[in-house]
């Protein structure tokens, strides 16, 4: 089976449909680039959920605004996908935003590349300070601001980082046979 | 207590000029056997489905209380039995190590079912290839997960091992001033604690992993965590 090394998303400059004026307006700010899936160009992203593309600076005020202009208080989710070919931001740092009252979603991205940083969105949610460790855990991504960004589900002392596509399977266990 | 024969018995009771015997007549080490193997209080770490496996054994209808079992332990000071039920991951090896520790000496350990004794069918990088990479092992119970009935086979044959057992003499020697410990002493792989690293009174060198130690300062810089 062929690894998945690179993003299959075409980046626009208009939004995809589905996006409410509220979340226009709350980005209008920022440099943008809406995601589009081109088998499911209505999606305007993986899962149903418009996405976005923004730059490492912009990523916590993207959030914040549409946390405080949009209304969306609820962090859903928060990880990181490893496009080990892609040139030279490996990663893509991934996080989807709730308004609870319309259910409206947005999955915002942004890139990094290995050793690079991402702000932290632990001043926004709560929730985000485990979430990123995790995605510090997996990927070794870091979070510029964080807290205590340690490892969450491995030991401390743990070699490697399990999620990216270039970790064995197996780790660096000896295994006996 | 089999040290006496049934004939020397009978040469007591004739020599003691009485049909009545009120001498029984043993060895210190039959005794505490035969009490150790009656009086066997388990810690169930019971880390997944052979959990609920070893929850059955535990209750009324395989009941095993039936060979003195029956005081499950949670404090690791007062069990005599470390019983491993389910997946063991790394993170939680470094518990169980630190409780294997803390038990009393003699002290058993039953791998209970396919993840303990050889990680099962997780071969992750995660989940510790056999609970033998950390603590010996007295036996082995085969199963996903095994059936109360395993389990109660493994505790009696658990229960005949320490019959048999010389391993722990009682000898009780003080030893010499000035003598060598006879094992140096090693940090615990424990997970995270306060205070300063308690030392091993029992553990022997293969079961401690080899390399350096870990700190268990929470806020290591993620540099220093690679």
């Amino acid at each position: 089976m062929d690894r998945v090394t690179q993003s299959c998303m075409v980046y626009t400059d208009e939004a995809p449909e589905g996006v409410s004026d509220a979340v226009k307006t709350a980005l209008k700010p920022f440099e943008v680039k809406w995601s589009v899936h081109p088998e499911h160009p209505t999606f305007g992203g993986h899962g149903g959920w418009p996405g976005c593309l923004v730059s490492n600076e912009d990523w916590p005020k993207v959030f914040a605004a549409l946390k405080d202009e949009a209304n969306f208080e609820y962090l859903v989710d928060h990880t990181a996908v490893d496009y080990p070919d892609r040139k030279p931001e490996r990663f893509t740092v991934l996080g989807l935003a709730q308004n609870l009252e319309t259910q409206e979603r947005l999955m915002v991205r942004t890139r990094v590349a290995e050793g690079g940083a991402v702000p932290t969105l632990t001043h926004l949610w709560m929730s985000a300070d485990w979430a990123e460790r995790e995605t510090f855990d997996m990927f070794g991504i870091r979070f510029a601001g964080h807290p205590e960004l340690t490892r969450i589900y491995m030991p401390q002392d743990f070699d490697g980082w399990p999620l990216r596509r270039d970790f064995p399977m197996q780790g660096h266990n000896r295994f006996r046979d | 207590m089999s040290e006496v024969t049934q004939t020397e018995m009978s040469d007591l009771m004739e020599a003691s000029g009485s049909s009545e015997c009120s001498i029984l007549l043993s060895t210190v080490r039959a005794v505490s056997s035969w009490s150790r193997k009656n009086s066997m209080w388990p810690l169930p770490l019971g880390l997944s489905c052979c959990g609920i496996e070893f929850m059955a054994t535990a209750m009324s209808r395989y009941d095993m209380a039936r060979f003195g079992m029956e005081v499950a332990r949670f404090s690791p000071r007062q069990a005599d039995l470390l019983l491993v039920a389910g997946t063991l991951t790394y993170k939680m090896a470094q518990v169980m190590t630190r409780l294997y520790d803390q038990m009393a000496e003699p002290k058993w350990v039953i791998s209970m079912g396919a993840c303990a004794s050889s990680g099962g069918m997780y071969r992750s990088y995660s989940v510790v290839q056999g609970i033998d990479e950390f603590v010996p092992v007295d036996f082995y119970i085969s199963g996903c997960p095994p059936r109360p009935d395993s389990v109660l086979n493994v505790l009696m044959k658990l229960q005949d091992k320490i019959d048999r057992d010389n391993t722990y003499n009682l000898t009780l020697e003080t030893p010499e001033p000035g003598a060598a410990a006879p094992l140096e002493e090693q940090t615990v792989l424990g997970g995270r604690r306060h205070g300063p690293p308690i030392a091993l009174a029992t553990a022997g060198e293969r079961f401690v992993k080899p390399g350096p130690q870990r700190s268990m300062a929470r806020g290591v810089k993620p540099e220093e965590t690679r």
